[in-house]
C-alpha cells in the first residue's frame, strides 16, 4: 500500500497555494532574470575586454609599423611600455615577421583569473602605391604586407571580480524584489481571496446541514453572484426539507393506517383459514358420522328391495285370488309401483349421499400427494361438480360439455378437482344478480398432445388491474365476500406442477374463461 | 571566273603587305591605363604610321627578327621595360616615355622624355609658400644627378636645399627625424628609395609634426596630407614625344634632341592642409 505523503492543513488553503504558486513563479523568473543579467553582462564586459584589448593591440601595430619598418627598437621598446601601462595589459611583445623580437615588456603581476592573448599582424599601409606606380598611373595595390607581429597579453581576472560582484549584487537585488513582490502579492491576495474565504465558510456552514444559514458577501462581481446562488439554493433546499418534512409525517401516517388495513386483512385471512381448517375437520367427522346411517339407511333400502321382490310374487297370488287390496292406503297395483321406486330411491339416494361424502373427505382430507397415471379428466370434472352440487344456484346454469376419447394422463385426482372447483366457484360468482350461464367443457388437443379444460362464463369480467394481479397470493375482490386469495394462486401453482398451464382471458361485460392445460405423459393411446 | 579566281588570289597575297610596312614600332611594357594615355599623346602628334606591341602579352619578344622583317623607322619605348629591350638594339633609334628609371647610354640613339619636372618649378611653389629651407631625401643612385640640378636651381632661387641621402628605404625615417627642426618646407621626390609604400607616411607626419608644407609630385598624395602637388600630365607626355617622333622621322638626328622633362605641370593644392598651416594658395593672387 502507497502512503501519501500528507499534506498540512495550510497547503490546503487556496490562498496558500496562489501564494505559493505566485512567489515560486516570480523567485524562478528572478532567478532566470538575474542569470540571464549576469551571464549577458559577463560576456558583454568579456568581450569588451577582448574589444579593448584588440583595440590597444591594434593601435599599437598601428604606431609601431614606421618603428618597426626602421627596427628602432629604442622606439618601439617605448611604444610596448606605454601599451603596458594599461592596468590590464600583463605582457607586450613586438616582432617582425622574421620572428625576431624587437621589444618586450611585461608586468609582475599574477594573472589570477585567466588571460587573453591577443595577436595583431603589424602591416604595411594598403592603397598607397610606390611613386612609380604613382607616376605612371598605375592602379593601387590593395594588398597589404605584413612587416611584423605585436602579441598582447591581457589579464582577465578583473572580469571575475566583476563577475562576483555582480552575482551578488544581482542576488542582493534579486532576492529584495521577490521580498517586496512577495509582500505585495500577500497584501494583494488577502484582499482578494477574503471574499473567497467568506464563501467558503458560508458554503461550509451551508454543507454541514445548517441550510438556514448564509453567505453574507456583499460585492457585485463574480463571487458576490456566486454567494447569492449559494444563498437562493440553501433557501431552496430549506423550503425542500420542510416540505420533505411534512410529506414523511404524512407518509409515515399513512403507512401506520396501511398496516393497520393490512394488518386487518391478514387477520381476517387467518380467521378464513382457520375456519377452513375447521371446517375440513368438521366435514371429516361429519362424513363418519353421516356415513354409518347412511349405509345402514342403503343397507335397508337394500333389504326392502330384496323382501319386496320376494315378496311380489305372493301379492300378486293374494291379488289374483282374492281381488283388490291396500297397502298403505294404496290400492296393491299403485302400492306395488310405489314400493319398488320408492325402495330403489332410498338406494339411489343413499349412495348419492355416500358419494356426496366420500367427495368432501376427499376434498379436505384425501390423500393430496399422490399422483395416477390413470386420470381421467372427465372423471375429475364429475367429482369436482359433485362436490358443488349443493352450491348451484338456480338461477345460474351450469352447462356440460365432457369430450370424448380424452386420453388419461398423470397426475393427482384431488389437486385437479381443486383447481377445477376453485375456477367453477369463480365463474359463478362473476354475476353480481346471480343470473348467467357457466360451461364448462372438455376436449383432448390430439396435435399437441394436451388436455384442454375450458371454464366460461359470461358474467361481468375482470378489470385490467385485476388481471394483473391475479396470480398474487392472498389478492382477491371477494374478501368481503369470503375469499381467502388463494384460490388461483394455488391453482395456478397445481396446474404448473403438473406441467401445464392456467391461462385466463375475459372481456370486459362479455365474460371471463378459464383454460385448464395439462399434458398428455405419453400421447394419446 | 578564272579571271575573278585569279583577282582573288592576288588580293590575299598583297593583303599582309601594306599591314608589315609601318614607321613607328610602339613598344608598350604593360597594358596600363597611364601607358595608353601617353601612347594616345603619341598618335595624336605623329602621324605616322605605328605598330603597338605590348610586351607583358608575351614571355620573350624577338625584337631583332621584328626590326629586321618589318624595318620601322623609329622605336617609341613606354616604360623602363620597354627602353630596357628596345636598347638592346642599335641601329633603329628609340624614344622613350614613362620611364622613371631612364639611363640612356651614351652615344646610343636614345632620347625622350623624363618623368622629373624641373626642379625650378618645385622651387617657385616653395617660394609662394614662404619656405627658405626644404628638406628633400634621395637616394644618390636613383635620383643624385636630380637632385644636384635642383641644388643649383635652389640657390638661383635663394632656397636652402637641405639634403639627406639614404640608402635604403629603412634609413628614410632616421633622415626624416634629423630634418626636424631644421627646414621649413618638405619636398617629396619620386624615388622609391627614399619614398617606399612603408614609409610614405612618415613624410606626412613629419609635415603634420613640424608643421612644414609637404610638396609632392602627385595629386594622390594630397588626401594623405601633402599640402601641395606638382603633376605631370601623361596625355602631354605622348603628345611631347610625338612631336619629337616626327621630328625624327623628319630626318632630325636622334643626337641632336636632347631628353627633355615634362613640358606641362598639373598643380594642384589641398586647401585644408594650407589653411591650417596658415600657408597662401601658391599662384592665388
Amino acid at each position: 500500500m502507497i502512503r501519501r505523503p500528507r499534506i498540512p492543513h495550510a497547503a490546503k488553503n487556496f490562498r496558500f497555494r496562489i501564494y505559493f504558486i505566485f512567489t515560486v513563479t516570480i523567485a524562478l523568473l528572478t532567478a532566470a532574470f538575474a542569470c540571464f543579467y549576469v551571464i549577458t553582462e559577463v560576456n558583454g564586459y568579456r568581450s569588451t575586454m577582448e574589444r579593448e584589448g584588440r583595440l590597444l593591440a591594434t593601435v599599437l601595430a598601428q604606431n609601431a609599423r614606421l618603428p618597426l619598418f626602421a627596427e628602432n627598437q629604442e622606439a618601439l621598446g617605448l611604444l610596448a611600455a606605454g601599451t603596458a601601462r594599461y592596468p590590464s595589459v600583463l605582457y607586450v611583445t613586438i616582432s617582425d615577421n622574421e620572428g625576431r623580437l624587437l621589444a618586450e615588456v611585461s608586468n609582475p603581476r599574477d594573472p589570477g583569473g585567466g588571460t587573453i592573448d591577443m595577436h595583431v599582424d603589424v602591416t604595411s599601409p594598403g592603397l598607397v602605391s610606390s611613386p612609380e606606380a604613382v607616376l605612371l598611373g598605375h592602379a593601387p595595390v590593395v594588398e597589404k604586407r605584413v612587416i611584423g607581429k605585436v602579441h598582447l597579453r591581457l589579464d582577465t581576472s578583473s572580469a571575475q571580480e566583476r563577475l562576483k560582484k555582480l552575482v551578488a549584487a544581482t542576488l542582493a537585488i534579486g532576492t529584495l524584489f521577490w521580498l517586496v513582490v512577495s509582500l505585495l502579492s500577500y497584501q494583494v491576495l488577502k484582499r482578494v481571496t477574503a471574499s473567497f474565504n467568506q464563501l467558503m465558510r458560508g458554503i461550509e456552514d451551508i454543507g454541514s446541514g445548517n441550510l438556514s444559514a448564509r453567505v453574507s458577501l456583499e460585492s457585485d462581481d463574480e463571487l458576490g453572484r456566486a454567494s447569492n446562488a449559494i444563498n437562493s439554493m440553501a433557501a431552496s433546499l430549506e423550503l425542500r426539507e420542510l416540505e420533505n418534512l411534512s410529506l414523511q409525517e404524512e407518509l409515515i401516517k399513512a403507512m401506520r393506517l396501511e398496516v393497520q388495513e393490512e394488518k386487518k386483512r391478514v387477520m381476517a385471512r387467518l380467521i378464513h383459514t382457520n375456519k377452513m381448517t375447521s371446517l375440513g375437520l368438521l366435514l371429516s367427522s361429519m362424513a363418519h358420522e353421516i356415513n354409518n346411517p347412511n349405509a345402514s339407511i342403503r343397507f335397508s333400502g337394500h333389504i326392502i328391495s330384496k323382501i319386496w321382490t320376494d315378496a311380489v310374487p305372493l301379492l300378486d297370488g293374494v291379488w289374483r285370488d282374492e281381488g283388490e287390496f291396500y297397502l298403505g292406503g294404496l290400492p296393491f297395483q299403485q302400492a306395488r309401483g310405489a314400493l319398488t321406486e320408492n325402495a330403489g330411491k332410498i338406494v339411489e339416494n343413499s349412495e348419492r349421499i355416500a358419494r356426496v361424502i366420500q367427495g368432501l373427505r376427499d376434498y379436505g382430507v384425501g390423500d393430496r400427494a399422490r399422483l395416477r397415471p390413470d386420470l381421467q379428466i372427465n372423471a375429475a370434472v364429475e367429482s369436482a361438480l359433485s362436490v358443488l352440487a349443493c352450491q348451484m344456484q338456480k338461477d345460474i346454469q351450469l352447462k356440460t360439455v365432457l369430450g370424448s376419447n380424452i386420453p388419461v394422463i398423470t397426475g393427482n385426482q384431488h389437486q385437479v378437482e381443486q383447481v377445477l372447483i376453485n375456477l367453477i366457484l369463480n365463474a359463478m360468482q362473476a354475476f353480481p344478480d346471480g343470473r348467467g350461464e357457466v360451461v364448462l367443457s372438455t376436449r383432448y388437443e390430439a396435435r399437441v398432445s394436451e388436455v384442454v379444460i375450458d371454464i366460461e362464463d359470461n358474467g361481468v369480467g375482470i378489470s385490467a388491474e385485476t388481471m394483473e394481479r391475479l396470480f398474487e397470493p392472498f389478492y382477491s375482490t371477494k374478501l368481503d365476500r369470503g375469499g381467502s386469495g388463494l384460490g388461483l394462486y394455488i391453482s395456478h401453482y397445481i396446474v404448473a406442477e403438473h406441467g401445464g398451464r392456467l391461462q385466463l382471458s375475459s372481456r370486459a361485460e362479455r365474460g371471463t374463461r378459464a383454460r385448464v392445460i395439462l399434458p398428455v405423459a405419453d400421447g394419446p393411446s | 571566273m578564272q579571271l575573278l579566281k585569279t583577282l582573288l588570289v592576288l588580293l590575299l597575297i598583297s593583303a599582309p603587305l601594306p599591314a608589315l610596312a609601318y614607321d613607328v614600332l610602339v613598344l608598350q611594357s604593360l597594358r596600363e591605363k597611364g601607358y595608353d594615355q601617353a601612347v594616345k599623346g603619341v598618335k595624336r602628334e605623329c602621324a605616322a604610321s605605328m605598330r603597338t606591341v605590348i610586351l607583358s602579352d608575351y614571355v620573350e619578344i624577338d625584337l631583332t627578327r621584328i626590326l629586321r622583317e618589318e624595318h620601322p623607322r623609329l622605336i617609341v619605348a613606354v616604360g623602363d621595360r620597354a627602353l630596357e629591350v628596345a636598347e638592346k638594339q642599335r641601329h633603329t633609334p628609340v624614344l622613350y616615355m614613362m620611364a622613371l628609371h631612364a639611363k640612356p647610354r651614351p652615344g646610343a640613339p636614345v632620347t625622350g622624355v623624363g618623368m622629373l619636372l624641373e626642379p625650378h618649378r618645385y622651387f617657385s611653389v616653395f617660394d609662394s609658400l614662404g619656405s627658405r629651407r626644404v628638406g628633400v631625401i634621395c637616394d644618390p643612385a636613383r635620383t643624385g644627378a636630380y637632385v644636384k640640378r635642383a641644388q643649383s636651381a635652389a640657390r638661383r632661387s635663394g632656397i636652402d636645399l637641405v639634403v639627406r641621402e639614404v640608402r635604403s628605404p629603412k634609413e628614410t625615417l632616421a633622415m626624416l627625424e634629423s630634418l626636424r627642426g631644421k627646414v621649413d618646407g618638405l619636398w617629396m621626390l619620386p624615388d622609391i628609395t627614399a619614398v617606399s609604400a612603408e614609409t610614405t607616411e612618415a613624410y606626412f607626419l613629419f609635415s603634420q609634426g613640424e608643421r612644414v608644407p609637404l610638396v609632392s609630385f602627385a595629386d594622390i598624395y594630397l588626401s594623405m596630407g601633402g599640402a601641395v602637388s606638382l603633376a605631370i600630365d601623361r596625355y602631354d607626355i605622348g603628345r611631347q614625344l610625338g612631336s619629337m617622333a616626327q621630328s625624327v622621322l623628319e630626318g632630325t638626328p636622334v643626337d641632336d634632341i636632347p631628353v627633355q622633362a615634362p613640358r606641362r605641370v598639373q598643380m594642384k593644392v589641398n586647401e585644408g592642409v594650407l589653411r591650417r598651416l596658415k600657408l597662401p594658395v601658391p599662384g592665388g593672387g
